[in-house]
């Protein structure tokens, strides 16, 4: 309960007490058992060329966890899964950051990593879509590309021999978000997979899930009129036209409030779970705002239960 | 002033003259920080939060690029001790601690596999009745490994003093300030190694063999107590993850 | 505090214009309160308060002193503010000093009343012991343990709740001594007085974001304000205290209309912090 100090009443902390009793009930006895702490002995067969992974290292021989998660083994490899810790960037990965600090020839950016992580002017598609070499007066208009303090998505690239992570940002579907809300969950509630944007059609909202932890839900964005919009803004001074339309701002927050329950509880996020987490406060007339109040929460969580119940179930029968 | 009853063996707060005071160790109190805790060894509580590893904020402290940049600081709130003292920020004592906290949980840290980076560690006093110092240690070392931040070994504190003849485990405010001795260590817990040692006042040197394996008993028990706390933690996060 | 892109200040102003904010509350909703008291047992009377992610942690530290000259009939009450770096890196050293003393100042003006104690929300003739010679300081002392927006609306709610759980000692003066002398003090450690809060007021700090405005920012939503007044509303309605931030000039009537949607909104709020210090003394 690290993020929403709620007071439950004695009903409701019953309730939430039999619901988490029943996940940890859920759980496979050996995800449990192979939990460890720093300074743990991670148990090997000696024989094996055991391959020593994150998390471990080599102690008079014996192979001793550094960091507190759950040990894994394919093959030959060992290594410790971390749950809560900053993020870990491998190639590929898509990745929600922000702007710090423009540089030359690169902008750098904050994404949940021990360094920040640095964007080139070359990674990064020119305004007017032409493939050219960046001159000096591009490099003097790149705050006309990115400010300080934008929130841009990107993919990682990799690790320069210099150690530092370059991101690039040159598919259309990159590039900066504005009209909605950042959030930060912990990066291990976010499983990699196939696809990281969502378009949710249903209430024309843009949800990207970042590896990094980092989180964007806002307005829909046609891609081919993100470079029209910029212009657009400029001219309009009146703000009020501009606003967000109430209905879509509505679908937002809750969004946004389904991620803040879910990532509160420790429950991994997937794009289904916050959907349905979503409806189900609508389903339920639950206000947006109550919905990071005490009975919600308790409520995500039975509602959490009975689904992996269910999936276990399903599975089991199913065999 | 009896602080061992002559009869008994009790000391004033009721305990035996090995016996710790009840320890209390809580993660994810700060919500902002990457990682914190929250440690109490009876009526002394400390908050320690963990920010990083991140970026370097300030480039001319970084002396070596290729480890992590650990810093610490120590703070006391105005009403921690039992009378109430402005206490000035940046006062000698708390430099002092901060320097020592930051020493010892340096020895653990793996810094080398976090080059360019900073981890700072900020430890926050809301009580104090004796052993503050070791308090914030094991405060530092739960934070420290909440936050993910590789560590060699779990990293320890306890104190123990000599008064009335006997070697007491854990010294209150109250037995720390009777004018005994009173021995502060800090040790890596399963690699054996002692990392802090501190001591004010004189004792004989068989004495302080004793007093210093008592106090290195006590880190040992804390390393029992933080393991439990750590591996609880870790095991209900992966079961709610799903 | 991490700044925030072009479009994401639309997003809040935005919300802020259409009464639905970035985490769905209306403009005068306060986030979810939770109250402890007792939380430094080593003091009079403490209190830890959340709102929101805001934590505060209050105490309430009293000691035999002397009263002042001028006023000998009167005991002496002090506040001061830490923040603590644990909740912002940025606090550390001597990076929150600016803040802490404006707000320990922005305390003192709405609880302590003018230079000469009158009209204080604390009684601080309910100090006295012996008058002209033995008094009660009242230390009170707030640390900001995290911070979300709002310091000041916490810390004087904290400091309420405190207050209410502090006990003085009930002092036994002895008659014997002449009237130059020092007179001979007996604190009991039984008895205790309870301190009596019903007239410490509450804060609330009304930010303006375009032309709304809305209670109990984020520090998101501070960083989009063009000016805030925080105004200091006892139980009976009445003003203790008023201050005016930032650099936007207001026109008076509006700033007669946010005092009138403070006072409506602090009775809904005092109502909620009476409610949750019942239900911690229930507790204990």
């Amino acid at each position: 309960m690290r993020d929403l100090h709620l007071s439950l009443n004695q009903t409701q902390r019953v309730r939430l007490e039999a619901a988490l009793h029943e996940l940890q009930s859920l759980t496979p006895a050996a995800a449990s058992a192979a939990a460890v702490t720093v300074a743990d002995t991670i148990p090997v067969n000696q024989e094996d060329n055991i391959l020593k992974g994150h998390g471990t290292s080599d102690q008079d021989g014996e192979v001793v966890a550094t960091l507190c998660g759950v040990v894994e083994r394919v093959n030959k490899l060992v290594y410790v899964r971390t749950l809560r810790a900053r993020y870990k960037p491998e190639v590929g990965d898509i990745i929600v950051g922000r702007v710090i600090e423009i540089a030359p020839k690169r902008w750098r950016l904050e994404i949940n990593f021990s360094q920040d992580a640095v964007l080139m002017l070359s990674s990064m598609n020119l305004p007017d879509g032409i493939q050219r070499r960046r001159t000096a007066v591009d490099e003097l208009n790149m705050r006309s590309i990115f400010e300080e303090n934008d929130v841009i998505c990107a993919e990682v690239r990799g690790f320069q021999h210099d150690g530092s992570l370059h991101l690039q940002a040159r598919s259309e579907k990159y590039g900066k978000l504005e009209r909605g809300q950042l959030l930060t969950v912990p990066p291990y509630l976010v499983k990699r997979k196939k696809q990281h944007f969502h378009h949710l059609a249903q209430y024309d909202v843009d949800l990207i899930l970042g590896c990094n932890g980092f989180i964007w839900v806002g307005e829909h964005v046609v891609v081919d009129e993100k470079v029209k919009a910029t212009e657009d803004q400029q001219k309009s001074s009146d703000e009020a036209e501009n606003f967000t339309p109430l209905e879509t701002r509505k679908h937002i927050c809750r969004l946004a409030n389904a991620v803040r329950v879910l990532s509160a509880l420790g429950f991994t996020l997937t794009v289904e779970l916050i959907i349905e987490t979503a409806e189900a406060s609508a389903s339920s007339n639950v206000e947006v705002n109550d919905m990071l109040g005490a009975e919600f929460y308790v409520q995500t969580a039975e509602r959490e239960a009975k689904r992996r119940a269910d999936l276990l179930r399903k599975k089991n029968g199913a065999r | 002033m009896e602080y061992v009853d002559p009869l008994t063996g009790f000391r004033v707060d009721g305990r035996r003259p090995n016996e710790m005071r009840k320890l209390k160790g809580e993660v994810g109190v700060v919500a902002r920080a990457d990682g914190s805790a929250l440690f109490e060894m009876g009526n002394t509580r400390v908050i320690a939060a963990v920010y990083g590893p991140r970026e370097v904020q300030n480039k001319g402290q970084q002396v070596n690029s290729k480890e992590a940049l650990v810093r610490c600081e120590y703070r006391m709130a105005e009403f921690s001790t039992g009378d109430r003292r402005r206490k000035p920020k940046g006062d000698r004592r708390s430099t002092e601690i901060s320097l020592v906290i930051r020493q010892t949980m340096e020895a653990s840290i793996l810094t080398h596999l976090m080059p360019r980076s900073q981890i700072d560690i900020f430890v926050q006093v809301l009580q104090a009745d004796g052993g503050t110092r070791s308090a914030c240690i094991n405060a530092a070392t739960l934070a420290l490994a909440d936050a993910g931040i590789p560590m060699r070994d779990i990293v320890t504190s306890c104190s123990a003093g000599y008064l009335c003849s006997t070697p007491l485990l854990d010294l209150n405010y109250l037995e720390d300030s009777a004018g005994g001795a009173d021995v502060t260590v800090g040790i890596l817990a399963k690699m054996d190694k002692v990392t802090l040692l501190q001591m004010d006042a004189k004792l004989a040197m068989d004495t302080f063999e004793n007093v210093m394996g008592l106090a290195i008993e006590g880190c040992k028990a804390i390393a029992t107590y933080i393991r439990e706390v750590l591996l609880e933690n870790t095991k209900r996060l992966e079961c709610q993850r799903g | 505090m991490v700044g925030l892109s072009e479009g994401e200040k639309h997003f809040i102003r935005g919300g802020i214009a259409q009464d639905i904010r970035t985490d769905g509350r209306r403009r005068l909703q306060f986030r979810a309160l939770s109250v402890e008291t007792g939380v430094i047992p080593q003091a009079n009377g403490s209190a830890r308060v959340r709102l929101g992610a805001t934590e505060i942690i209050a105490s309430v530290k009293a000691e035999l002193g002397k009263p002042s000259i001028l006023h000998p009939d009167k005991g002496k009450v002090s506040i001061f503010v830490d923040c603590s770096p644990t909740a912002e890196p940025t606090f550390e050293g001597r990076g929150s000093e600016e803040l802490s003393a404006e707000l320990s100042v922005a305390l003192q003006r709405c609880l302590l009343g003018g230079k000469s104690g009158a009209g204080a929300a604390i009684d601080l003739s309910s100090l006295i012991v012996v008058e002209g010679k033995v008094c009660w300081d009242l230390y009170i002392d707030g640390l900001v343990v995290s911070s979300d927006g709002n310091l000041l609306d916490a810390l004087a709610t904290a400091i309420k709740v405190a207050l209410s759980d502090t006990g003085l000692p009930k002092v036994n003066v002895s008659l014997s001594a002449a009237s130059d002398e020092e007179p001979e003090v007996d604190v009991s450690d039984e008895e205790f007085l309870q301190f009596d809060t019903s007239s410490v007021p509450v804060i609330i700090t009304l930010t303006k974001v375009g032309r709304h405005y809305i209670v109990d920012a984020t520090s998101e939503e501070e960083s989009q304000m063009s000016s805030a007044v925080s105004v200091s509303v006892n139980r009976n309605g009445q003003i203790c205290g008023l201050t005016k931030r930032g650099g936007a000039g207001l026109d008076p009537s509006v700033i007669f209309d946010m005092i009138s949607v403070a006072r409506h909104a602090s009775q809904q709020f005092i109502a909620l912090v009476d409610s949750q210090i019942a239900a911690a003394e229930a507790d204990e």
